[in-house]
């Protein structure tokens, strides 16, 4: 689940999504699901003289077991957040307490899904 | 109850993956890749994300394997065979 | 040295096995076929694995790549046994 609330911090950021098929499409994020499927809008694909086949298309879902790497901005990641929460796993067994601490929207997301 | 363990709770692979977060890992990734990088995070599945990474994608007809750097990448974890720390 | 393993005509279970072998130098072959020989440290329910002093093996053959410590994911692990 850390990794859903993640993408959830990153919709409406430019990503680019490169597939286990070596496809590499740019677009700007508009939903992610607990699968890591992804929505993404305004899209071009970086190596479309290899991959012409979504030239006339603007919007897109992708499965997410079909993705290899994704692509981000580094300025749009809090590192220090996602350290800590990854320290906390296992991310599956709900905390016994509450979110005294909660500052960030990444927290209080990763908060909420642990109650 | 008699024979309690002796050792305190046995530390879970992952758990081993936590010590490496803030480091420089290798991961070695199926299709002949690797990707070198600082570990910001990771989940149950081998997600993860690296950053200041570089990805070595190795091919049959050359030895040196072609780089391509990139600032911050997350890695679907199905594609992961292996993690090891990079000593620097 | 670790009694569970060395004795063969006492039947052992998987889990057994896998507790026993801890901290003994094994080997772990891939579903890819690569295989990998180090000191077992710590192994879990999904066969993810983590060993010191690694050394690996392609083809039957020392590739000349060695590991202080890596992690290898269950997914990709066909067997592990004693050496």
């Amino acid at each position: 689940m850390l990794f859903f609330s993640f993408f959830k911090t990153l919709v409406d950021q430019e990503v680019t999504v490169e597939l286990k098929n070596d496809m590499e499409i740019k677009g700007v994020l508009k939903s992610v699901d607990q699968y890591l499927n992804l929505k993404l809008d305004n899209i071009s694909c970086t190596n479309d003289v290899k991959y012409p086949h979504l030239n006339s298309v603007k919007n897109l879902f992708i499965r997410g077991s079909t993705v290899r790497y994704i692509h981000l901005n580094p300025n749009s990641v809090d590192c220090t957040l996602l350290q800590d929460a990854s320290r906390r796993g296992p991310w599956f067994k709900p905390p016994s307490k509450g979110c005294p601490l909660a500052h960030t929207k990444l927290q209080c997301i990763i908060d909420r899904l642990n109650i | 109850m008699a024979d309690v363990q002796p050792q305190q709770k046995q530390e879970e692979p992952l758990d081993l993956i936590r010590y490496q977060l803030d480091e420089t890992v290798l991961v070695k990734l199926r299709g002949a890749r690797e990707m070198k990088g600082k570990l910001q995070g990771y989940d149950s599945h081998c997600n993860m994300v690296l950053s200041d990474a570089t990805e070595y994608i190795y091919a049959e007809n050359q030895d040196k394997p072609q780089g391509k750097s990139t600032d911050m990448v997350f890695i679907r974890g199905d594609s992961v065979i292996l993690i090891s720390p990079v000593a620097e | 040295m670790s009694e569970v393993s060395s004795n063969s005509s006492i039947k052992t279970d998987p889990s057994t096995f896998l507790s026993g072998i801890i901290g003994s130098k094994v080997s772990v072959k891939l579903n890819n076929g690569v295989s990998y020989v180090g000191n077992l440290q710590s192994i879990d329910g999904f066969m993810n694995i983590v060993m010191d002093t690694t050394a690996e093996f392609i083809g039957g053959a020392a590739s000349g790549t060695k590991y202080g410590d890596v992690f290898i994911r269950g997914n990709n692990v066909l067997y592990i046994s004693k050496v």
